[in-house]
C-alpha cells in the first residue's frame, strides 16, 4: 500500500472540517414498540379476549460521539390499578454505554441476559407468532433483566464475530417454580439483592442471511437466604443455549436450543415447598416462506407462513423427593401468516396446538391468536 | 431513518480512499449542495467519486463513504464509524460487496437484491437507503457536471 500523498492528506483534512459541523451535540431520540392481542382459546369457560400486551417507550439519549444512555419503559396490559392484579409499568432496560473503541464499549445499568434471541430481539415486528415462542417464557424467561456492568464489542479473531460479558445480579430461588421453572426468580432491577453476582454472557458470529450464537449465565441463588446456604456461588444456577437465524430468498429459519440446571433444587423445594425441576430443557425450530416473494417480486410488503416446532420440559429432571409431573413437558405446534406491509410494522394470525406428556390432561388446549405489532 | 451529520476522522477516510481506489490515488475537493464531494484520480485520469454521509441507525448516526468510478458505477461502500449496539454486520467485506457495480438505475431493496441480516434490520435498512441516494446523487451530478 502506496504512502498517502500530500495532497490527499489535505484533502480528507479539509473534508473532516466540513464534516464536523454538528458532531458533538446531543441528541435525544424517542421511539418504541407495541403489540395488540385477540387470544380464544379451546374449552369451556375460556371466552375470547383482547389485551393491549405491551406498549413500550424507547428514549435515548447520546452526550456525545461516545456515551449514550438507551431505556424502554414497558406498560403492559394497558393498566394498572391499585389493590386489583394485573397490569405492569417497568422499566425493560435502562443503560449507559460507553464506546472506548471500535471494538470495546462499557455497559452499565438495567442490562439484557444475552440468552436465546428473543430477550435482547423482541420487537413485535421482528418474530412470528402473535406471542413469542413459549419456550421464551418459561425455559429462558424473557423479558429478563438485570441490573449489572459488561462489556461489549467484536472480535478481531474473524469478521463476523461479536462478544458479550456483563456481570450482573443474581437470581432468586425462592422464586422458582416447578411450572416456569427459573423466571420468578428475576429480581429485574427492583432493589434486587447482590448477594450473588453472576455471570453471563454471548459469543456470535454473523454474515448476511446468517447469524448463529452461544450464550451462557452462571451464578449463585441463595439471595442472602441463609436457610438455604451461605456463600456467594451456592445453589447455583447454570444456563447454557445455543441459537441460529437463517434466511435466503424469501426462506427463513430459526432455532434456538437451552439447558438450565438448578444444582439444589432438592433444598430449594424442601425449604420453599416448591417443585423445582433439577434440569430445564428443551428448544424450538421455525421455518417460514415469504409467499410474496414470488408472487410479487417488485413487492417490499412481506407476507409470510410459518411453522414452529416447541418442545420443552420444566421437569425435564427432577430431585429426589420431587415428583415428575408430566404437564410440565410440553409439546407446542404453531401455524401462523405474518403480514408485513413495512419491516416494522407486523398484523399476525397464528393457530396454536399444545400437548403435554400428561396426554389429554388440562394443558392440552389449543388457541387462535391474532395481533398487531409495530416498532419505530 | 434521517440523513445526519457526524464526523469521521479524517484518517479514515483516507484509508478508505485508499483501499477502494488504491494507494496511488490523488483527491482534490468540491462543494455540491451540503456535501462535499471527492474527486479520486490517478496520473490526471479520472478514477471515479467518493461522499461521506451519515443515516440514523436506532438512535445513532452511522457514517459511510459511497464511491463510484467514472462509469458511475458502484466501486464500494465503507462503513467508517458504528455507534450502534447491535447491527454492526453492515461493515462486513461480506455484507457491503453485494453493492459492487451497481448503478443508480439498479433497484437496491433489502431482502431482495440486498441480503439482509438477521438482527441488524434497523442498520441493513438505513445503510441500504443511504447508499441508494448518495449513488443516485453522485450520478446525477457527474451526468449534470456539477462534478467533472
Amino acid at each position: 500500500m502506496g504512502r498517502p500523498t500530500p495532497l490527499l492528506v489535505l484533502a480528507t483534512a479539509l473534508l473532516a472540517a466540513v464534516t464536523q459541523i454538528g458532531a458533538s451535540q446531543e441528541s435525544t431520540t424517542v421511539g418504541g414498540y407495541g403489540e395488540l392481542h385477540y387470544t380464544n382459546t379451546s374449552g369451556p369457560n375460556t371466552p375470547a379476549s383482547v389485551n393491549f400486551r405491551r406498549f413500550v417507550l424507547y428514549l435515548s439519549h447520546s452526550f456525545d460521539d461516545r456515551l449514550t444512555f438507551r431505556s424502554e419503559l414497558e406498560v403492559e396490559d394497558a393498566k394498572i390499578e391499585g389493590g386489583e392484579a394485573g397490569g405492569e409499568v417497568a422499566l425493560e432496560q435502562a443503560f449507559l454505554d460507553y464506546r472506548l473503541t471500535d471494538r470495546l464499549t462499557l455497559r452499565t445499568g438495567l442490562v439484557l441476559p444475552p440468552t436465546g434471541i428473543i430477550n435482547e430481539t423482541h420487537e413485535p415486528p421482528t418474530f412470528n407468532g402473535v406471542e413469542r415462542p413459549a419456550f421464551d417464557h418459561d425455559v429462558i424467561p424473557t423479558t429478563w433483566r438485570e441490573l449489572g456492568i459488561g462489556i461489549w464489542g467484536t472480535l478481531p479473531l474473524a469478521e463476523g464475530l461479536s462478544y458479550r460479558l456483563y456481570l450482573v445480579n443474581g437470581l432468586k430461588a425462592s422464586g422458582f417454580s416447578g411450572e416456569e421453572g427459573i423466571r420468578g426468580g428475576r429480581q429485574s432491577g427492583r432493589e434486587a439483592t447482590f448477594a450473588n453476582p453472576s455471570f453471563t454472557g454471548r459469543l456470535e458470529w454473523a454474515r448476511p442471511g446468517l447469524r448463529v450464537g452461544g450464550s451462557f449465565w452462571y451464578g449463585g441463588s441463595s439471595a442472602g437466604d441463609t436457610l438455604l446456604a451461605s456463600g456467594t456461588f451456592v445453589v447455583p444456577v447454570t444456563m447454557l443455549s445455543a441459537d441460529a437465524r437463517y434466511d435466503r430468498a424469501g426462506f427463513a429459519a430459526r432455532g434456538v436450543l437451552g439447558t438450565i440446571s438448578v444444582s439444589d433444587a432438592d433444598t430449594i423445594n424442601a425449604l420453599y415447598g416448591a417443585a423445582v425441576g433439577s434440569r430445564i430443557a428443551g428448544g424450538y425450530i421455525e421455518a417460514g416462506y415469504n409467499l410474496l416473494y414470488r408472487l410479487a417480486p417488485r413487492s417490499k410488503q412481506m407476507l409470510t407462513a410459518f411453522a414452529r416446532y416447541e418442545h420443552f420440559d420444566t421437569h425435564a429432571e427432577v430431585p429426589a423427593g420431587t415428583p415428575r409431573n408430566p404437564e410440565f413437558a410440553r409439546r407446542i405446534t404453531t401455524l401462523g401468516l405474518t403480514y408485513k406491509p413495512t419491516w416494522n410494522t407486523a398484523f399476525k394470525g397464528d393457530y396454536e396446538v399444545r400437548r403435554t406428556a400428561a396426554g389429554g390432561g388440562l394443558g392440552d388446549v389449543e388457541t387462535l391468536r391474532f395481533g398487531v405489532g409495530y416498532q419505530f | 431513518m434521517l440523513a445526519m451529520q457526524a464526523a469521521a476522522p479524517p484518517a479514515k477516510v483516507a484509508a478508505s480512499v485508499r483501499r477502494i481506489f488504491g494507494g496511488e490515488a490523488t483527491t482534490s475537493l468540491s462543494v455540491v449542495g451540503s456535501d462535499t464531494v471527492l474527486r479520486v484520480a490517478r496520473n490526471d485520469s479520472l478514477l471515479g467519486f467518493a461522499v461521506v454521509r451519515s443515516v440514523k441507525g436506532k438512535d445513532q448516526p452511522i457514517t459511510f463513504l459511497v464511491a463510484i468510478d467514472s462509469a458511475d458505477r458502484l466501486r464500494d461502500i465503507d462503513i467508517l464509524v458504528y455507534r450502534e449496539p447491535y447491527g454492526g454486520e453492515v461493515a462486513y467485506e461480506s455484507w457491503r460487496r453485494q453493492f459492487r457495480g451497481k448503478s443508480a438505475t439498479d433497484t437496491l431493496e433489502v431482502g431482495r437484491q440486498i441480503r439482509s441480516i438477521s438482527g441488524a434490520t434497523i442498520s441493513v435498512n438505513a445503510v441500504t437507503m443511504g447508499v441508494r441516494r448518495a449513488l443516485a446523487d453522485l450520478t446525477a451530478w457527474h451526468r449534470d457536471g456539477m462534478i467533472r
